[in-house]
């Protein structure tokens, strides 16, 4: 899939904890249709980077443009409601609900109707919710839930919890979706399927932005790299130039299989 | 100026009372994230405790004080054991060991009211009835005694968290349970100690409190909301705040009784007035936590 | 359709009930009913929404009182009464949910709870306005075309809020306001971050279920033409909270079924054992938190479903 327009662009982007600078003069754009990959070393900041777009909360100095309108401020559910949906790095399902409900809840920046027709019972509040429950079974298979669609939410596996993470951020039909490392923890079954519906949801002109520590995973999905170290941007490339930077290879220094690097012959690139 | 003086040493005292009762909420809840309301009812507990125990047990006042604060530790503990200990292992919420409290409560009341006939039962200090003057500052032996005894378990327990190695796995527990256990704390050892510490220093509070009244069932509604008001006004994170709490609390309420013009009726609206305000307000209390070390 | 004869066969019944009653039966009955349409709301609240508030009974107070007040010492008709008693409470309920949402578990039930204390005092030392701890007596409502609402037509009224009362959290509860609702109560986090204003909703929550306290609390004040502080206190609206959990709380079955049952304990326990009933109440509470989270009805659940566990087994 070639990449579209750009959707997001952020740039100068800061955020500081106390005296830790968590986020440093970020600056990188994410096209529609484009998986753009966000690796670094633990504590790099990237969920920071995330937490940011996301309006969890206030940059320091920066901007984050949708469109070319500055969304900096903005209250997460309004940046939800924009069109950028997420999943987490630690699954947060809505416990208490029934997988197709929780996928349903995704979609509420969709519904348009307010709670008078809901009340009145009209048949357009009925016919909105009819569509949404199809909708949301239609996720619900498109991530490969079928089955568990009954189960208690509580008592799903690990990896379904990220399919259905998956599914839920989907609901929003989103423009861009945030993946927080939703690799970490999968068995490689579920890798595989995780990597093809994130595929498919690049091909739906979807723009992607992809935290991973498993670099076969990224690799085989990204079609550009941002590497964080300590807050800053070290490199923007394409993954096969990653391995081989220089910068890289030192942030990642005494950990270089993790990037694959390969340090003899300089030749690392098969993606 | 008498007159202010002596209600200076009365308020004191009732506000060492509630910041005991503070220090039992803060106990549980510190390393368990769990309010318990109970605390009122363990504070009446140990009332009737000591009075049992002087009363038909013979022995002194002063020695009723350890005993029922025993007594109450032994029933925090099979508290914990018995409502808290099993949601804790099954995950339950935050919520379900402070509803499951809330329902030990009513058992507390309705045991208490089916085991003892009378409405009041009065209840000796250990010095008796007296009145002593330092000077311009009078008050009765037992206002006297209270404000001595609770400087002296706040200093115990100040020192018991800053200075010894029990009392900073305590803390630890306190900051990231997980973490601690990773450290090799027994969570399950400090959460029953909590428990029981707390129902300990509730009972202390009663003990101490019902020689200024009597001993009653009724005594423990309102000390279970001045104690989490207390908490909140000293802010949860410091042990010194809950006592820093109950002061200001108490001196907010007499100083309002006795000399607003308004109806000693409407003074009751003081303390959910102070609550809200806080709640609102100074959400962390006048107490800030200290910096993480 | 079939909705539509459900609902009507439900009223129905609940309007000819009272009529075949003897007296104090009748009045057992439609306090009742005050108790089931409030768990109704607080199980919105509470068990749906997620906010441990316990000024729903401070909600039903202010409802009451208001009317009363507005009637027979404003001389206020009974029509205007009501839409304006209704408006006074929606309009505390938001200010004080405005102010309180932000707090989060505990700290919400300790602000509601000085609420609610804050209520009593001030009904307490109201003098001639609240009547003071005695609270206010002898009123009556006016004739209506010559007919004096009385008894058991008042069950009726108060059956007629109570089902109006479910129909409404019942449609808001299956629809994305409901969804909204119980996402934030499981995780405010991820609500968020799917688009939910969990100011707003919340807010919204408690705002509609306050107001549909005070309806309750406006036709129970007509029951024996008395309103006084003791039953709009603390006392009752932790006995709302265990009748919630203690039933089922997020469940509407669950409220009706805990409201039921322990108003039923009481009034029938009581001339026996006098106030210890209560203590039943506390063992019953502890019991449901630590068996089964979801209270009697998910006890019920267990048991159904495992019966027909058993029976898809007991097919070859
Ligand atoms: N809410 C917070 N308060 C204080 N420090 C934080 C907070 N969130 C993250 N940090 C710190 O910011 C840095 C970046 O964290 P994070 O963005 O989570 O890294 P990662 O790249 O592993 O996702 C870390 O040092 C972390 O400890
Ligand atoms: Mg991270």
């Amino acid at each position: 899939m070639t990449a579209g327009k750009t959707f997001i662009e952020i740039s100068n982007l800061s955020k500081r904890f106390g005296g830790l600078t968590a986020v440093d003069d970020v600056d990188f754009e994410v096209r529609e249709g484009e998986v753009l990959g966000l690796i670094g070393p633990n504590g790099a900041g990237k969920s920071t980077t995330f937490n940011l777009i996301c309006g969890y909360y206030p940059a320091n100095t920066g901007s984050i443009r949708l469109d070319g309108k500055e969304i900096i401020g903005q209250p997460p559910h309004k940046i939800a409601a924009l069109g950028i949906m997420r999943t987490f790095q630690h699954n947060m399902p809505f416990e208490g609900m029934s997988v197709t409900e929780n996928v349903m809840v995704g979609a509420h920046t969709t519904l348009h109707g307010g709670l008078i027709p809901v009340l009145l019972g009209t048949g357009r509040a009925r016919s909105e919710e009819r569509a949404l429950r199809k909708k949301a079974d239609e996720l619900i298979d498109f991530v490969g839930l079928s089955e568990e669609r009954d189960t208690p939410v509580t008592s799903l596996s690990f990896g379904q919890g990220r399919l259905l993470e998956t599914a839920r951020a989907l609901a929003g039909e989103p423009r861009l979706i945030l993946f927080d490392e939703p690799a970490a923890g999968l068995t490689p079954s579920e890798c595989v399927r995780l990597s093809e519906i994130i595929r498919g949801i690049a091909d739906r002109g979807i723009a992607v932005l992809l935290i991973e520590h498993d670099m076969h995973f990224l690799m085989s999905l990204a079609e550009r790299v941002v590497v964080l170290n300590f807050g800053s941007k070290i490199a923007d490339a394409l993954p096969q130039d990653i391995r081989n930077n220089p910068a890289v290879i030192q942030a990642y220094l005494g950990d270089a299989a993790v990037i694959g690097a390969d340090t003899e012959n300089g030749s690392g690139a098969d993606a | 100026m008498a007159d202010l003086l002596e209600l200076l040493v009365s308020a004191t005292a009732s506000g060492c009372v509630y910041g005991l009762i503070a220090l039992a909420y803060l106990l549980v809840l510190r390393p368990t994230g769990v309010i318990n309301f109970a605390s009122g009812e363990w504070a009446m507990m140990g009332a009737y405790a000591a009075y049992v125990i002087s009363d038909a047990g013979g022995l002194p006042p002063i020695l009723a004080i350890p005993a029922a604060a025993l007594v109450l530790a032994i029933i925090g503990w099979l508290t914990e054991w018995l409502t808290v200990r099993p949601l804790v292992e099954r995950g339950a919420g935050h919520l379900a060991p402070i509803l499951a409290l809330l329902g030990m409560l009513v058992i507390y009341h309705q045991v208490v009211l089916l085991s003892f006939s009378e409405d009041q039962y009065p209840l000796d200090g250990p010095f008796g009835f007296g009145r002593i003057e330092f000077g311009l500052l009078a008050g009765s032996y037992q206002d006297f005694f209270i404000v001595g005894a609770t400087i002296a378990i706040f200093i115990g327990f100040w020192l018991f968290f800053e200075r010894t190695v029990w009392g900073r796995s305590f803390e630890a527990v306190a900051i990231n349970r997980r973490a601690a256990a990773l450290m090799g704390i027994n969570l399950r050892m400090v959460t029953a100690l909590s428990f029981a510490g707390a129902a300990a220093i509730a009972a202390t509070a009663g003990v101490l409190d019902s020689p200024r009244g009597s001993v009653e069932a009724n005594m423990s509604l309102p000390l279970a909301v001045q104690g989490f008001s207390a908490l909140i006004i000293g802010g949860i994170n410091r042990v010194e705040g809950a006592l820093l709490g109950g002061i200001v609390l108490a001196f907010a309420e007499d100083l309002t009784r006795r000399y607003a013009p308004i109806p000693s009726g409407l003074a009751l609206g003081v303390t959910p007035v102070l609550l809200i305000t806080f709640l609102l307000v100074l959400p962390n209390g006048i107490l800030r936590a200290k910096e993480a070390k | 359709m079939g909705a539509a004869i459900r609902w009507g066969g439900a009223a129905l019944i609940m309007c000819v009930v009272p009529f075949l009653l003897p007296l104090y039966e009748m009045d057992v009955y439609r306090k009742m009913l005050f108790w089931v349409a409030l768990a109704i709301s607080y199980n919105f609240l509470f068990g749906i929404a997620g906010q441990m508030a316990l000024s729903h009974f401070a909600f039903a107070g202010i409802g009451a009182y208001t009317v009363v007040i507005l009637m027979t010492q404003a001389g206020v008709p009974l029509l205007l009464a009501i839409p304006l008693a209704l408006g006074l409470a929606g309009i505390l309920a938001f200010i004080v949910s405005f102010a309180a949402t932000r707090l989060e578990g505990f700290y919400l039930a300790l602000a509601t709870l000085a609420f609610a204390q804050l209520f009593i005092v001030i009904l307490d030392e109201g003098g001639a306005l609240t009547g003071g701890t005695g609270g206010l007596t002898s009123y009556k409502l006016p004739l209506v075309f010559g007919f004096e609402i009385q008894g058991p037509w008042l069950a009726i009224a108060m059956a007629l809020v109570l089902l109006l009362t479910l129909a409404f959290l019942l449609r808001i509860d299956r629809s994305w306001y409901g969804r909204a609702c119980r996402a934030i109560r499981d995780n405010g986090e991820a609500a968020a971050a799917m688009g939910v204003d969990v100011k707003r909703t919340k807010i919204m929550a408690f705002t509609l279920t306050s107001v549909m306290a005070a309806g309750a609390g406006m036709v129970y004040a007509f029951f024996d033409n008395t309103v006084n502080p003791p039953v709009f206190g603390l006392e009752n609206a932790f006995m709302l909270l265990f009748m919630v959990i203690i039933g089922g709380s997020g469940s509407h079955l669950g409220a009706i079924v805990g409201a039921v049952l322990l108003r039923l304990l009481q009034d029938m326990l009581e001339p026996f054992v006098g106030q210890f009933h209560v203590m039943g109440l506390g063992i019953l509470m502890v019991v449901v938190i630590l068996v089964q989270p979801k209270g009697l009805v998910g006890i019920w659940d267990d048991l159904v479903g495992r019966k027909r566990a058993g029976r898809r087994k007991a097919k070859p």
